[in-house]
């Protein structure tokens, strides 16, 4: 974990919320096939990713908004989606980073 | 208040008094902007940030937009930095690409505010959006 935490440390923000919208496409892939087990491994994955982002000290200062996204992903993702938020705004959103990484 | 990595420098331009606020890292610039802005500057603030759109957050009341970094966040602490205030400022992109008419779309983390039963990423009220569309239209040349 700790090797996981520096190398994860390294990545630009563009690259750490591009990797964690992968996460989020994969358990939303899982739930459409019924997978409900690889599912919730995409989404433990998810949101130990974006923890580690929030722990990352160089967005000690910007964790408004990577807090705000965990809290929306686990309102879509556990709560029913009481937000009411479209999953393709979602996807928009992490696909911007990705491509910004890239 | 003062974060320890940011940069202000006023800019200066002719048409326009804005600050740029420099993120290290990585570089991302903001503009805060009140007077007229050409399309053509967004163009290349799209070409150093994510291409294809900028990331705005506008304040309804002062009639300001933040414009440009790499989160909607970022733009809006800056508003409120400025002298903004919570409950005026609202998130959005522009699409540099498109035709002026379908180039805005109101989708921000920011906007999530169900103290003003907006719960969604998008903004919900026609109203605030109108408001805005105008506040850009205002601001923004399209040349």
């Amino acid at each position: 974990m700790e090797l996981k935490i520096e190398r994860w440390h390294k990545l630009s923000l563009a690259e750490q919320i591009g990797n964690i919208g992968s996460e989020v496409q994969r358990a939303f892939s899982w739930g459409q096939k019924g997978n409900e087990e690889q599912k919730e491994k995409s989404i433990d994955r998810f949101l130990g990713l974006i923890d580690l982002s929030l722990g990352d000290k160089r967005w000690q200062e910007r964790c408004l908004e990577i807090a705000r996204m965990r809290e929306v992903l686990c309102d879509y993702f556990f709560a029913k989606n009481s937000f009411g938020n479209s999953f393709e705004n979602l996807i928009n959103y992490f696909n911007a980073f990705a491509s910004k990484a890239n | 208040m003062a974060r320890g990595y940011k940069l202000m420098v006023n800019c200066g331009s002719p048409k326009a008094d804005f600050w740029v606020r420099v993120l290290v890292p990585p570089l991302v610039k903001i503009i805060i902007i009140d007077k007229q802005i050409n399309i053509e500057e967004l163009r290349q603030m799209a070409k150093e940030g994510f291409g294809d759109f900028v990331k705005g957050v506008c304040d309804l009341e002062k009639e300001v937009l933040a414009l440009g970094g790499e989160l909607h966040s970022d733009c809006y602490e800056m508003l409120i930095e400025n002298g903004s205030q919570a409950g005026n400022v609202w998130g959005f992109n522009i699409f540099i690409d498109l035709p002026k008419e379908k180039c805005l779309e109101f989708t921000s983390l920011i906007n999530i505010r169900p103290n003003v039963d907006n719960r969604s990423m998008e903004i919900q009220s026609e109203k605030i959006k109108q408001k805005i569309s105008k506040i850009i239209e205002k601001i923004i040349v399209w040349s």
